[in-house]
């Protein structure tokens, strides 16, 4: 029963953090019908400018907001100088459902070269305060550790925040009504180019946030990211890939079950342990916990 | 003789071989070795092309397809001690019905799930050679194709006979193909991708064709991966990570995706990069960091530049109009 416990504890710590990808991808499919590979990359980026800035500052805590103004910057700037242009580009052509996929591909092996070029292709350290050390009850140690506390505090913070937003302010209508129906939002006066680049904005902190937080219990390189991509979304798919909510929700799931799997299967198959659990997710509720039957078509 | 008869291209590709295998003569052991790449890489970009350009599906995974596709041989070779040139049949069948397992999956998804899942494979698959004993952990397993015969003379090189077989091999496989995608498959696949729905009421079994497109894409791929397996001399999960399934997308979008023959142009643009880099990473002074990185940032790139600048590719819009596909002869 302890050991359960435990197991559920450190799940719902990696499950936040699916979450917060699995939100970034499904802020960006929400607003302009894409699933956003580069995602993983972006997180990269940001994380990466985090360390730097905790290299200048020494101080974990102040390189979070820095990491986080970064990842909605470099998410903004994707979508206005690639994505934008490129969904006017092939508009109405017969790779129009394609092209997007492979430029954020691109995006992403950039982003990864990039990387490399400039901090090396070796494991960093960006180490918070924190201990990744389990909390001791009594005289046993659990596998929860402080930063896995504050893995899922922060990302309760972003959750609060993003459903703050979309549920009170004009700017949460514009998004959603923008993503809903563009050409009568256009009509009522919003614009919705820069809504979509706002919505990829957000998209991108919640990624920096996801890397940001995650990295100190593991270590940072050009590709540490990419299972969390793969886990990112096989949560936003059990969530629907439409819905918010769903997308939290499936992080949480998703992040349950892996533990459960670690725990009494072995980590060894923790890779393809994302691959055969989105198989299954397909096969039997494909639309998700909380999408339509539309949705897996359009 | 017809113009573009089955007939003609088997002429022409016989001409085309007998010229190539003339010229390996003449050049160094790097060369036989990048033309045996560009070979194998067109074979793994032509089953993008199939896939992609034809059946209108994407699959991020053919990295992993590939590495099916060499384990198998490599396990053909160590386990049931065929002869070489059955490996790649063995390679190339096992790759198949992976491709038919995932078609049959893939032809019920559309665009992002499509994507998706083919992603998490192709992250997902080769880490599993870590898992199994049999598949020779991180290591790998070496495979040996064995030196050319011996009526080729002495002194002939190892990598010219991988790249004589690479090439007989590609050319016998874009013969085909060639062939195929001008017969009703190839027609239809075409209507497919153009419009799902009117090609079901003109009476296309759309999922049928779609898995057939997936298994022949995954069967070709399956048999690059062997060749690739070959060229290496062994499978290890390192040889076919993420990074190799976005290179051939990449080649597939510069040879502009349903173009056939410009699959050799991407895998030739592919196998000139990490070269060119090089001279270019050299001439600055590059540390290890810029060699190992910058191929990668080009690639990009140019990935970038061309679905931003040439969504439908490379010169080469030879995208069948309703008229064109009735021209067609029945």
């Amino acid at each position: 029963m302890k050991i359960f416990l435990n197991t559920i504890l450190v799940g719902l710590s990696g499950g936040a953090i699916y979450s917060l990808m699995s939100l970034a991808l499904v802020l960006v499919w929400r607003s302009t019908r894409v699933v956003n590979f580069a995602a993983a990359g972006q997180a990269i980026l940001s994380t990466y400018i985090g360390y730097e800035a905790m290299n200048r500052m020494h101080n974990y805590w102040l390189s979070l907001p820095i990491a986080v103004l970064a990842g909605a910057l470099i998410s903004a700037i994707v979508e206005a100088a690639i994505m934008r242009p490129l969904a006017k580009r092939s508009a109405g052509t017969v790779v129009e459902s394609i092209a997007p996929v492979i430029a954020t591909l691109g995006v992403l092996g950039g982003i990864r070269s990039l990387a490399g070029l400039i901090w090396g292709n070796s494991f960093v350290q960006y180490t918070s305060p924190l201990s990744s050390k389990g909390y001791t009850i009594g005289s046993t140690t659990i596998p929860f550790s402080p930063q896995n506390a504050a893995i899922v505090i922060g990302a309760l913070i972003v959750m609060v925040i993003f459903a703050a937003i979309f549920t009170f302010t004009r700017l949460g209508l514009a998004l959603r009504a923008a993503s809903f129906q563009p050409e009568i939002a256009r009509l009522s006066g919003v614009r919705v180019d820069r809504i979509r680049t706002i919505g990829w904005a957000f998209a991108g902190a919640a990624g920096a946030v996801a890397g940001a937080l995650v990295t100190p219990t593991t270590y940072l390189s050009p590709n540490s990211l990419d299972l969390l991509l793969v886990s990112g979304f096989v949560a936003a798919v059990i969530g629907g890939l439409e819905s918010l909510v769903g997308a939290v929700v499936g992080g949480l799931v998703l992040g349950v079950g892996f533990a459960v799997i670690l725990q009494y299967i072995g980590t060894s198959v923790t890779f393809s342990a994302a691959f055969i659990i989105l198989i299954i997710v397909l096969l039997i509720r494909p639309q998700g916990i909380f999408g339509r039957r539309s949705g897996r078509e359009a | 003789m017809k113009l573009n008869s089955p007939k003609r291209r088997f002429v022409l590709s016989c001409i085309i071989g007998a010229l190539l295998l003339l010229l390996s003569g003449h050049v160094d052991e790097l060369r036989s070795y990048q033309g045996a790449q560009v070979a194998i890489f067109a074979i793994a970009i032509s089953s993008i092309v199939l896939l992609t350009g034809y059946s209108g599906q994407i699959s991020l995974g053919h990295g992993a397809l590939m590495a099916v596709g060499g384990y198998a041989a490599v396990l053909a070779q160590i386990h049931l001690h065929l002869p070489y040139p059955i490996t790649f049949l063995v390679g190339s069948a096992v790759g198949a019905l992976a491709g038919f397992l995932l078609g049959m999956a893939a032809a019920r998804l559309r665009g992002p799930y499509l994507a998706g899942t083919t992603l998490a494979l192709a992250v997902g698959l080769p880490s599993l050679a870590n898992q199994f004993h049999l598949l020779g952990g991180e290591q790998g397993l070496s495979f040996d194709v064995g030196s050319a015969p011996s009526w080729a003379g002495k002194d002939f090189s190892q990598y010219r006979w991988f790249f004589c077989v690479a090439i007989v091999v590609s050319l016998v496989i874009f013969w085909l193909l060639r062939n195929l995608l001008s017969t009703r498959y190839g027609r239809r696949w075409r209507a497919l991708r153009a419009n799902p729905t009117a090609a079901a009421l003109a009476g296309i079994d759309v999922s049928g064709a779609k898995v057939l497109a997936f298994t022949l894409s995954s069967s070709v791929a399956g048999l690059a991966g062997s060749l690739f397996a070959m060229l290496l001399g062994l499978v290890a999960p390192l040889a076919f990570t993420l990074s190799l399934s976005f290179t051939l997308i990449t080649g597939a979008v510069l040879a502009g995706v349903t173009n056939l023959g410009g699959s050799l142009v991407g895998a030739a643009v592919l196998v000139a990069i990490p070269e060119l880099s090089n001279a270019v990473a050299s001439h600055f002074g590059g540390s290890e960091k810029v060699t190992a990185n910058l191929p990668g940032v080009i690639t990009s790139v140019l990935l970038i530049a061309t679905v931003l600048l040439v969504p439908q590719g490379p010169k080469f819009p030879k995208y069948p109009s309703l008229k064109s596909l009735r021209s067609h002869k029945h």
